[in-house]
């Protein structure tokens, strides 16, 4: 029971436990343990007993977001592309997903199940790059990989084989197919051992 | 050639030259806003720091830690010798521009 008084005594003061774990996910490499440490200490040493917990909370998360684009700087160049191109999917099934719920086209409802289901993709791809997810769900995006390339390309070819030709609908395909491309390499080379996606530096 | 730096740069570089041997990412961070006279994230720190670093303008060693941090390690910079050499350009590139106006500038209507 001591034991436990004391963890939790050595927690009061301490920053929330949920935004520590959100940047331990967030920055991961040599350096990550001094930048928490450093966040940390200012965070009980002076902005705790400055601001009040709310506004000290805030603060440490509004610092803890500031380091999102670090973390993402620190990737390689092919996992910067595989962002911006899960980024752009996940917007894009988002926006064909609300536009079918305004058009109400027959159909609609089938098909907007299918936009959310590819978001689902892009939106684990960027989850697992930014918060480095763990070897085990990682399994699950070699499948969603596989799937993009499917849906992508068969997109790509029923849409240059339509009598009416969608600018928008090829530029999502392509986008789509290079990023199931860009997944299956990354998690390629995160199976040689290691890296995992979103960790290293390829 | 000379690097060029920017003021956020020049910045961090006469923080971690102020801190002298207690220049780490918190003690940075303080120094780079009191002197800026604005709010800066820690992010925006650690980024220019990450840069400065690989491009050889500072150099890094990691200490251990004390209990306000949770234990973990502190990391400790200090300006190298091309970091100054950069910092001494800078310097002498803003005052040959400045050189031949009255400051505070003015402007008559």
């Amino acid at each position: 029971m001591a034991g436990g008084g004391q963890a939790v005594n050595a927690r009061l003061g301490s920053p929330p436990r949920p935004i520590e774990w959100l940047i331990e996910r967030i920055l991961v490499g040599a350096d990550s343990q001094t930048v928490i440490g450093d966040l940390h200490e200012e965070y009980v040493e002076a902005v705790r007993p400055r601001l009040g917990r709310v506004r000290a909370d805030i603060w440490y998360l509004r610092q803890v977001l500031s380091l999102v684009p670090r973390g993402v700087l620190r990737q390689g160049r092919m996992r910067r592309a595989l962002l911006a191109a899960s980024l752009f999917t996940l917007g894009s099934c988002c926006w064909l997903a609300v536009m079918e719920w305004v058009l109400r086209h027959s159909g609609y409802l089938f098909r907007s199940a299918m936009d959310v289901s590819i978001a689902a993709v892009p939106l684990a791809t960027v989850a697992a790059l930014l918060l480095h997810v763990s070897a085990r769900a990682e399994r699950w995006l070699w499948a969603g990989a596989v799937a993009l390339i499917a849906v992508g390309a068969q997109t790509l070819i029923q849409n240059t084989h339509s009598p009416h030709f969608e600018g928008f609908v090829f530029l999502i395909s392509v986008a789509i197919t290079v990023e199931g491309a860009l997944m299956l390499l990354s998690l390629g080379r995160s199976g040689e051992g290691t890296h995992r996606l979103g960790r290293g530096s390829s | 050639m000379a690097e060029f730096l920017g003021t956020f740069e020049q910045a961090v570089l006469l923080a971690i030259m102020r801190l002298r041997g207690d220049a780490y990412g918190r003690m940075i961070l303080h120094v780079v806003m009191n002197s800026l006279k604005r709010t800066v994230s820690a992010g925006a720190v650690y980024t220019t720091l990450d840069r400065l670093e690989s491009r050889g303008l500072v150099h890094s060693r990691v200490d251990e830690g004390t209990p306000a941090r949770g234990g973990r390690p502190r990391r400790y910079y200090s300006v190298a010798a091309a970091g100054a050499r950069a910092l001494n350009e800078s310097h002498k590139t803003l005052s040959e521009m400045w050189s031949g106006v009255q400051w505070p500038v003015e402007v008559k209507r």
